[in-house]
């Protein structure tokens, strides 16, 4: 190839273009480098400026999203994020981050059925249930102030507040509340069987037995009622509790729970009503416990191994972290 | 040196303290689980007078400490054990076969082996490990059937000040709301330990070969050795905590196989892992079989396990009356006959892991075996919190006394009056005993290890009621012979130990 003094000078330009190229190549590789680097190690203002100059691709959108959503730029990141959303591989990411923004944004309308889609699409994921439990949370206080704030005098201020109080384990004031709520409305459904739980956790057994009782005047189809009865009944090991099993069971026939405690005291029928429990709830590890039992009592030790294995596969540990798929996300694949 | 005498005199105990305060973290907040896991406590005979001695192990900041038994439950201080460190579990057996009983303490670090110097002193050798593994209860057990007694190690989890998160760091951080110390959840598991012994206290670990090092998903406490299945070799069940509990059964070959779940002894009969601390075994309602109790976390029932013979157990704690005390952390255990009636009555001791609970001190819980139902008894009514238990009849008056070690206090001797007869039995580790009585068998295994990372005298206890003749001592020996002996009447200690003029196989 003959070359002339033009050619010399465009091959220069050439060249000092390419190499003009690879270096901002190389400062863009960097910065995403930077960047994710920042993010894993939790410093999100930094990671967002440093992602913001780099080229839109899918691995930068979702890691600047997520950083502008940790640093409280929701709008910004939404419309990445629904566009990586339909990204198979990055769904789970994005649409963990988006339904964080929604609810910090207020919007519940729409963060209330992604939550309830992602739940579906990813039922063990730490990160979706997280989040899908700050959304309810926020919902729940939302309601529960419009609540005290329109009706401060009802009954069921006195019921949620028992409620709230139970899951606070405070059982001897939840109670009281119970007592405050009947008070006002004798005749309401529920309550004797929320005063009868309270009680029955403070060890008052026969007070929480009349109690469920008294739920069962009001309202004869309670089939839980009939179950608490039927279990204080076990614990003081009184021959009545089987019955009480069974008008629980034909209150309400797919009742797992009344199965698998009917079954310790019917072991001749163990089998059959634990086989019905885990053909209705497969992943109920107490009736799947119950069954194995029930087989190697009687004899039968492979199908005791066989629900053994479906046992210790329900009990593994979920998927590894999220955030470990996270990570993983701006390393260099393996070879 | 005296005793201090508390003022608390009940119709069956009488509470009494010893002198020192052993150390174990902190007391009003805890900033590490190691904190709150400690410690145990080994009886045994350090100088064959034939009175059980007893040494409380310690937590870090004070040395462990053995009291020598002068009698009457009179101590005094014995050998001393500079060791200072995060002292765990205890358990005590003639390592080296030269008559004298030897004493494994464990630590978050290596085991200490204390060589008993003739009933003089005591001569430490460090047990090699990698890393520094937080040990927990050990046991004492020939699983090989050499004639020598090899050391199980249960291991809690994965330790490191360094790296263990702070009170609050994360939801395994705190209790109802409080910051707490973090842990077992989130910390990192860890595999329990077996040494093989030569046979002159130099110890290998087969953990590896032997497959007990296989579970790993466990977070493991106290052990104790028990023949589950009746083979005549000994299995060994762990008490874990928030986990599955354990029972590796001895395959006859130098390997176990972990079957807990299948036996039924992994979980309560809801199919829930509980959070296991302590454990004791004995034959609670006289079917023959040795059952199994575990003690759990508050909010969780106890639980009793029936050994139904096969080689299989069903819970059992709500058809003996147990498991309505839910409100207390439940740590060491004994069944033991306390009124001599026969019936193998049941001890807890209580008291929770975070001081900022509110309910650091619990009271102990008591309970009367009546015919294979238990009935709550009195117990003492101070509240600690307890960790270790230990039984043994330290005055040799046929009543069995309770000595705890507790929490940032001074140990306690629980002093037991029980009218009713009885009969000791010392037999070597591993042996199993039948008595008969009153046309009535009782049974029990002399064991190492168990309650909470504790030990109880070897020394078997029968109580027998009113009989007033033994019909029948049968004595299975660790390597399977069985041999009856001649009992010329009660209230008094057969020495079936060391007994070489004595043939084995068949009665006598």
């Amino acid at each position: 190839m003959n070359w002339t003094e033009d050619d010399e000078v465009d091959s220069a330009d050439w060249i000092w273009c390419w190499m003009t190229l690879a270096i901002s190549l190389l400062i863009v590789a960097q910065a995403l480098e930077d960047g994710i680097a920042q993010f894993r190690r939790g410093e999100f203002e930094s990671a967002r400026k440093s992602l913001s100059t780099v080229q839109p691709s899918p691995l930068r959108d979702v890691f600047l999203a997520i950083s502008e959503v940790n640093t409280g730029h929701c709008a910004d990141a939404e419309p990445k994020l629904r566009v990586r959303y339909e990204v198979p591989e990055l769904r789970r990411l994005a649409g963990s981050a988006l339904l964080q923004c929604l609810t910090l944004l207020g919007r519940m309308e729409e963060a209330l059925p992604l939550a309830e889609k992602l739940g579906r699409e990813f039922p063990r994921d730490p990160d979706v249930l997280y989040q899908s439990a700050r959304l309810h949370m926020q919902a729940f206080n939302d309601t529960v102030a419009r609540l005290f704030e329109h009706a401060p005098a009802s009954y069921r201020v006195n019921q949620l507040s028992g409620e709230i109080l139970d899951v606070q384990a405070r059982p001897a004031e939840a109670a009281q509340e119970y007592r405050k709520a009947i008070a006002k409305n004798p005749a309401a459904i529920n309550l004797h069987y929320r005063l009868g739980r309270a009680l029955l956790v403070t060890g008052q057994f026969d007070e929480a037995r009349r109690e469920f009782e008294t739920e069962l005047k009001r309202n004869p189809e309670d089939a839980l009622a009939e179950f608490q009865i039927a279990q204080i009944d076990a614990a003081q090991q009184k021959p009545t509790a089987a019955e009480h099993y069974e008008r629980a069971l034909q209150l309400r026939p797919g009742f797992v729970e009344a199965m698998v405690a009917l079954a310790r005291l019917r072991p001749a029928s163990a089998i059959e009503l634990l086989e019905e429990a885990v053909k209705l709830a497969p992943a109920h590890e107490s009736a799947r416990y119950g069954l194995m039992v029930a087989y190697r009592n009687a004899g039968r030790l492979a199908d005791a191994q066989t629900q053994k294995a479906e046992l210790d596969r329900l009990r593994k540990p979920p998927e590894g972290e999220f955030t470990e798929f996270l990570k993983r996300l701006g390393e260099p694949s393996k070879p | 040196m005296r005793l201090l005498w508390a003022a608390l005199v009940l119709a069956q105990w009488t509470e009494t303290r010893f002198p020192h305060v052993l150390p174990n973290g902190g007391e009003k907040t805890k900033k590490w689980i190691l904190e709150t896991t400690g410690s145990g406590i080994a009886v045994f005979d350090y100088d064959n007078d034939g009175l059980p001695d007893v040494f409380f192990v310690a937590g870090d900041g004070a040395p462990s400490r053995l009291y020598r038994n002068l009698g009457g439950t009179k101590f005094a201080d014995g050998p001393a054990f500079p060791r200072v460190g995060w002292g765990q579990g205890a358990c005590a057996g003639d390592l080296d076969n030269d008559g004298f009983t030897d004493l494994i303490v464990t630590y978050w670090g290596e085991p200490s082996i204390y060589f008993n110097q003739r009933g003089r002193s005591f001569r430490e050798q460090r047990l090699p490990q990698k890393g520094t593994r937080y040990n927990s209860g050990c046991a004492l057990l020939d699983y090989d059937r050499d004639g020598d007694l090899d050391l199980f190690i249960a291991n809690y989890l994965e330790f490191d000040f360094a790296t263990t998160p702070p009170p609050g760091a994360n939801p395994y951080c705190f209790y109802r709301g409080l910051p707490v110390n973090c842990g077992p959840r989130g910390l990192p598991f860890a595999r329990n330990a077996l040494y093989r012994n030569d046979g002159k206290g130099r110890f290998t670990d087969v953990s590896a070969a032997s497959r007990i090092a296989e579970p790993d998903q466990n977070y493991a406490l106290t052990p104790i050795v028990t023949d589950a299945d009746n083979d005549g070799w000994p299995d060994i069940y762990v008490a874990c905590d928030q986990t599955p509990s354990l029972l590796y059964l001895n395959r006859r070959d130098g390997t176990f196989s972990e079957e807990g779940l299948l036996r039924g002894v992994a979980l309560d009969e809801n199919g829930r892992a509980l959070s296991g601390m302590g454990v004791t075994a004995g034959d609670y309602d006289r079917d023959g079989h040795i059952d199994i109790f575990r003690t759990n976390f508050s909010d969780e029932r106890v639980t009793l396990y029936r050994n139904r013979g096969d080689g299989a157990y069903e819970e059992s704690t709500a058809a003996a009356r147990l498991g309505l005390q839910t409100r207390y952390v439940g740590w060491g255990t004994a069944l033991l006959d306390f009124d001599n009636d026969g019936w193998l009555d049941l001890i807890q001791v209580n008291g929770h892991v975070f001081p900022e609970s509110g309910a650091y001190r619990q009271r102990a819980l008591a309970y009367r075996n009546e015919s294979g139902r238990f009935r709550a008894a009195e117990a003492p009514e101070l509240p600690h919190s307890s960790r270790g238990l230990a039984v043994a009849d330290f005055d040799n008056d046929g009543s069995l006394e309770v000595v705890v070690n507790h929490q940032n206090e001074a140990p306690s001797i629980w002093k037991n009056k029980a009218a009713g007869n009885w009969l000791r039995v010392v037999a070597p580790i591993g042996a199993r005993v039948r008595v008969t009585a009153g046309g009535i068998m009782r049974v029990d295994e002399v064991r190492a290890g168990g309650s909470y990372l504790s030990q109880h005298d070897t020394r078997l206890h029968f109580g027998l009621g009113k009989a007033t003749k033994v019909e029948r001592l049968e004595v299975r020996w660790p390597d399977g012979q069985v041999d009856t002996i001649p009992v010329a009447g009660v209230n008094r200690e057969v020495r079936v130990a060391n007994a070489p003029s004595l043939p084995r196989g068949g009665s006598r």
